[in-house]
């Protein structure tokens, strides 16, 4: 039998940490089912009575603003015979009537109406059946997670040093909020989930296509694939408990009608919009409006385990087996500026990402190898060893380069940490790896 | 009354387009559209301002030029190999031969079934199209296919729908 320790080494990692479903199973209860994960997002929301539905891992999700406005995150199961009591992705209602025997709930999760009440005893107390409630949920910038535990870190704790990013994604806004509320790309692929990482070593290769689009525009004065190989100073980061990031933008020059150095990012255009937003974005931050505006573009970011902020959008990955995953993204929208400015982010994003885009068609394309790859085990080892000798930092960061594999590093020590001392021991798992961690 | 006429000239004008497309000619395909136009493939919902909305496709002639240059520079992994696809037209009308700026309004109902490392794929998708009578001819001048997974999870989409 093997540990999950002996899957992760300092410089690789077994096949059957991506390939098992034992170890997926093992993940959700280790990962998903305990962990600070992301949720929602409170724009998703924003009345009281507003709900929406998620998922965490196989479990679904009843995200609701209650009527006093505070946030609830609940089972989507009566506590009666266990039916699903909402079906809409979103809406706004006052009650959750189960459509089975009409067990009625308010948008707190409280019973408040049972059928027929006689026919059940005097001790039948409808204050202990109300929703199932995750017990602990929490925000950052906007951003709503939950965990499953009773106890254990902060969300504060949790986030470290990824909240600061979660801040200036919002900050590109002169409000500081931003609202998704332009949609979703939805998405699936035929791989393992943890493939959706922070990885700036494949740009030049797996989107190679976006580097010849980019020529194709820009001509002669394209430096091709210089921000993402061993020269560049652009930069990958592990901030801790499993979050990471990629800095590529550092060079961004933030002016109206420039375009920005990535792909990712849409630049202000050269209109009255684009100059209103940037005399939106002065009065707001006064002189710092340009760096602002700079590091919002730069949240390359990998929250772990499910929540990616990149450039202008927002992504969340969801297991559903060892080789299959949901994408969930959206374009965040920024609140109180002109429309055309966040036309233009809507615009950016379709540019890149989605199912009918030039970028990240090409990324779940390699997780599909990947997943065949990595079935044909024998020799199990994938080998995760650039920028080994990075040190750290005095804040305890690791800064890599670029192209280093830093962030993969990072999620692999997360994941072995948390597999480690969770509830699915390695005991219950893999049967079908014993032997094989040599 | 239904002018057989331009029925028939629309039907093959869409017959060509879904051929050209299966036939992943991208410049063939690409030569079909207007200078001016507008592919578009709605997300989430059939109809909406694409301004506000992300879509699954939106793009001027400045973008699907990228797109068909993107599938034919090499290296476009999603289309390596490519989708083999196969779709029928039905359903075609004109809802309006006498559109704004010459141009003839139909609409039509697509199927494609989609074949690619083994995986074969369905889908369905109501289409409306603004076709602009050239001097040689009809030109896309805005297609809009609103697929009845436009709200599901879809996996790679990098054929010509």
């Amino acid at each position: 039998m093997a540990h999950f320790a002996e899957l992760i080494q300092p410089d690789r990692v077994h096949s059957a940490v991506f390939t098992s479903e034992d170890i997926y199973k093992a993940e959700l209860e280790n990962i998903f089912y305990r962990y600070w994960v992301f949720v929602a997002h409170e724009s998703e929301i924003p009345q009281p009575g507003d709900y929406c539905t998620k998922w965490i891992g196989e479990k679904q999700l009843i995200v609701s603003r209650g009527a006093d406005g505070e946030i609830g995150v609940f089972f989507n199961r009566c506590r009666h015979r266990g039916a699903a009591v909402c079906m809409e992705e979103y809406g706004n209602a006052s009650f959750f009537r189960c459509p089975y025997h009409g067990w009625t709930y308010n948008s707190s999760g409280d019973l408040v109406g049972v059928p027929y009440p006689s026919r059940y005893g005097d001790d039948f107390d409808k204050s202990t059946l109300g929703l199932g409630r995750v017990p602990r949920v929490g925000s950052a910038s906007g951003f709503v997670f939950a965990s499953m535990a009773e106890e254990g870190p902060t969300l504060a704790e949790h986030l470290g040093k990824a909240a600061g990013y979660l801040e200036d994604f919002v900050k590109a806004s002169p409000q500081g909020t931003v609202s998704l509320s332009a949609g979703t790309s939805k998405s699936m692929f035929w791989g393992n989930w943890k493939f959706v990482g922070m990885d700036g070593y494949h740009t030049n290769f797996t989107h190679k296509t976006v580097l010849d689009l980019r020529q194709r525009k820009q001509g002669a004065s394209y430096k091709r694939g210089a921000g993402n190989s061993d020269k560049s100073s652009n930069e990958s980061w592990d901030l801790g408990n499993g979050h990471c990031r990629l800095d590529l933008t550092g060079k961004d020059k933030v002016v109206v009608g420039a375009a920005s150095n990535t792909s990712i990012a849409a630049g202000i255009p050269d209109t009255a919009d684009g100059r209103e937003y940037m005399s939106l974005m002065t009065e707001a931050y006064g002189d710092d409006a340009p760096e602002v505006i700079r590091r919002s573009r730069d949240v390359h970011i990998h929250v772990w385990p499910n929540l990616q902020l990149i450039g202008s959008q927002v992504r969340v990955v969801r297991p559903l087996a060892a080789g299959r995953t949901e994408v969930m993204s959206y374009p965040a929208m920024l609140d109180g500026v002109p429309d055309s400015v966040n036309t233009e982010r809507i615009r950016s994003f379709e540019w890149f990402s989605g199912v009918a885009s030039f970028g990240t068609p090409d990324d779940t394309e390699i997780f599909e190898r990947n997943q065949i790859g990595l079935q044909a085990d024998h020799i199990p080892w994938l080998v995760l060893a650039r920028g080994l000798t990075v040190e750290p930092q005095e804040d305890g960061s690791l800064v890599g380069n670029v192209t280093d594999e830093v962030p993969q590093r990072a999620q692999m020590g997360a994941w072995l940490r948390a597999m480690s001392d969770g509830p699915a021991a390695a005991a219950d798992v893999a049967a079908h790896t014993e032997g094989e961690a040599r | 009354m239904t002018d057989m006429t331009l029925l028939g000239e629309v039907t093959e004008f869409l017959f060509l387009e879904a051929e050209l497309a299966d036939a992943n000619a991208y410049d063939e395909w690409l030569a079909l559209w207007d200078d001016q136009c507008t592919y578009w493939v709605p997300c989430n919902l059939d109809d909406y301002d694409p301004a506000k909305h992300v879509s699954i496709i939106y793009d001027d002639r400045a973008r699907l030029e990228e797109r068909c240059f993107r599938l034919t520079t090499g290296g476009a992994h999603s289309q390596e190999p490519r989708s083999k696809v196969s779709r029928v037209v039905g359903n075609i009308r004109v809802v309006n031969p006498n559109g704004e700026d010459g141009t003839v309004e139909v609409t039509a109902r697509t199927i494609m079934v989609e074949l690619r490392l083994g995986r074969k794929s369905l889908y369905a998708a109501r289409c409306h199209y603004t076709l602009w009578r050239s001097p040689s001819g009809f030109k896309l001048r805005r297609k809009k296919v609103m697929l009845l997974d436009a709200d599901e999870r879809l996996g790679n989409m990098t054929f010509l729908i």
